[in-house]
């Protein structure tokens, strides 16, 4: 095992041992048991309720750990001084940094997978089928965490963990509705106005780009040339995250 | 090498001659502080200091006077604002350089939700080790420093000392050809103390260069070979601690009885060091004053006590320094 597997491996073993990661994936899994209830009241859209409630159920909770990891993940390490043995490590910065994202996204990946496979079971349970647009839904949704996680993880490498999850969780809110942004501009009568919903538009990721829940819900087939668009939409604004929090982490002085 | 210690110009030019461990070469740290980064703290000022192979090197100084910047910008954790700082010839940045070197920071902080051995393994799997040979090497660094037992107890269950212990261990695992180590025995105790000593010895001898900082004396005076004195960011005394203890011209201690301390400073010698006891005074005088001191007390009535060579400490030395320094003992310089 290299040192970058290494920390990544650490870092899921750290999430691992988290209560708050344990008690999150508790949750989901008792909430996602728990759709059966829902289906209780639904006559003929079982189907419908099922993917929406479960697709929504593993989107809040894992965006929510998601927002925690991420914005926690450097500056705590900042504040309790155990970044000073693993920076004088023989490891560049650059390479900590990203092998700390990569434990992150292996700890979201891992529950993902977990909870994906309860929501199934719930499915082949009640004889419902699993559609593309469910497996592209659940794809995106890895998607939406990766750019979210490099979002938090670029916040955390100069803000505290507090300022770190407001500012993530406000892009979240501001990425699902950056559309609406942008046509509310269109229709200002002020110029300024306008100016100023198009370059919140463009300086912030379109998070919707990414979420195909509402095509899984009414089972309307994505496009494999939509989801390469997707794919390459998400993995440009983590790079550029990245980049970002490696410039800002390679001249960061840890005093 | 940051572009800070590139743009800045040396002392004299640097070149990667030999092998010396650890080569500083005007070295400056000054940060910047307030709420609108307006003021700056001169932590660390020109340094110059060089270690050779298998030297234990102490740096000696009050709080604040640059020993933890000067060991942080070795170990890459803060970028220098002037000057260069090379490990074997090379810069700390470098990876195959730091594979070299095992670092105990001062106060570690460790993964608090690992236990002893997985963070010593964590770490050894950092170094690039792997298998049986890194099972091995934890199983011996964690007896050597103590912590054989303790091992499987995650970190939060520690106290100070046990998170020593295990960060020294860490420290060791790669087999280190120079070991940093940052106020080592803090937090430690009597046992402690004397355990780290004596890992620092036995490291010695295996012929690791070692760099450590303290402000505990003893410690310097029991360990070292070489000592620099930092206070106020700069270095004030360097040399061997034989050199710089025997390089004081002699003095002479005595205890003088039924003459007060007035008439003795009336007699027109001058002391080093003058107390008044409990019906006696302590007296210190270079060697040269001691015979027609002696006489001078004696015709007056005075009785010796005791007369006996006074050594000079190093903790003589660390007061003189902190003096010459006019009073400037804790903290860099602010501006």
């Amino acid at each position: 095992m290299g040192a970058f597997t290494a920390m990544a491996w650490n870092g899921f073993r750290e999430a691992r041992r988290n209560r708050v990661t344990v008690l999150v994936g508790a949750f989901a899994l008792v909430l996602l048991f728990a759709t059966t209830l829902v289906t209780e009241v639904t006559v003929s859209t079982f189907d419908r309720v099922v993917t929406d409630f479960g697709l929504g159920v593993m989107s809040l909770l894992l965006v929510f750990l998601s927002i925690y990891l991420s914005s926690g993940l450097l500056s705590r390490e900042i504040e309790r001084r155990t970044i000073f043995l693993m920076v004088s490590k023989p490891m560049s910065r650059s390479r900590f940094l990203l092998a700390r994202l990569a434990g992150n996204m292996l700890t979201l990946g891992v529950l993902l997978v977990a909870m994906t496979l309860l929501f199934w079971l719930q499915l082949v349970l009640n004889l419902a089928p699993i559609t593309q647009p469910q497996l592209a839904a659940l794809w995106g949704l890895y998607l939406e965490l990766f750019v979210l996680t490099s979002a938090g993880f670029l916040l955390s490498t100069f803000a505290s963990q507090l300022v770190s999850a407001l500012v993530t969780t406000g892009l979240y809110f501001a990425g699902h509705l950056s559309a609406d942004i942008y046509n509310l501009g269109t229709r200002s009568k002020s110029e300024l106005v306008a100016w100023i919903c198009k370059a919140t538009y463009y300086a912030l990721p379109n998070l919707e780009r990414l979420n195909f829940r509402p095509r899984a819900t009414y089972v309307l087939p994505v496009a494999a040339s939509e989801l390469a668009t997707a794919t390459l939409f998400a993995l440009g604004w983590g790079a550029l995250f990245c980049v970002l929090a490696t410039l800002v982490f390679e001249r960061r002085d840890f005093r | 090498m940051t572009a800070a210690s590139m743009m800045a110009a040396p002392a004299e030019p640097l070149v990667s001659e030999g092998s010396a461990p650890v080569r500083i070469r005007g070295l400056s740290k000054t940060y910047r502080v307030g709420f609108f980064l307006n003021k700056q703290v001169k932590a660390l000022q020109g340094l110059d200091l060089d270690i050779m192979s298998g030297q234990v090197y102490g740096l000696l100084g009050p709080n604040g006077a640059g020993k933890s910047t000067t060991i942080k910008l070795l170990m890459g954790l803060v970028r220098a604002s002037q000057g260069q700082a090379l490990l074997f010839g090379e810069s700390p940045d470098r990876p195959h350089v730091r594979r070299q070197v095992g670092f105990l920071p001062e106060n570690p902080s460790l993964y608090e939700y690992l236990t002893g051995r997985e963070f010593v393994t964590l770490a050894g799997r950092i170094f690039g080790l792997s298998g049986h040979d890194l099972d091995q090497r934890v199983e011996r660094v964690l007896g050597e420093v103590g912590m054989g037992r303790a091992s499987d107890l995650q970190i939060r269950r520690y106290s100070k000392g046990m998170v020593q212990r295990t960060a020294l261990a860490q420290a060791l695992i790669s087999g280190p050809r120079l070991l940093v180590l940052d106020e080592p025995t803090s937090g430690l105790d009597p046992l402690g103390r004397r355990q780290m000593r004596d890992i620092i010895l036995a490291e010695r001898e295996k012929g690791t260069t070692i760099l450590f900082c303290t402000h505990i004396i003893s410690d310097v005076e029991a360990l070292c070979d070489r000592v620099a004195v930092l206070v106020g960011g700069r270095r004030v005394q360097e040399g061997s601690v034989q050199e710089l203890v025997s390089a004081r011209a002699p003095s002479v201690e005595m205890v003088v009885q039924g003459l007060p301390l007035e008439q003795l400073q009336s007699l027109g010698f001058v002391y080093e060091q003058a107390q008044q006891l409990d019906g006696r005074v302590m007296l210190r005088v270079p060697d040269a004053d001691a015979h027609p001191l002696l006489q001078a007390i004696i015709n007056r009535g005075g009785r010796i006590n005791r007369v006996q060579p006074a050594r000079f400490s190093l903790e003589d030395l660390f007061l003189e320094a902190m003096k010459q320094a006019g009073g400037q003992t804790v903290g860099g310089e602010i501006q």
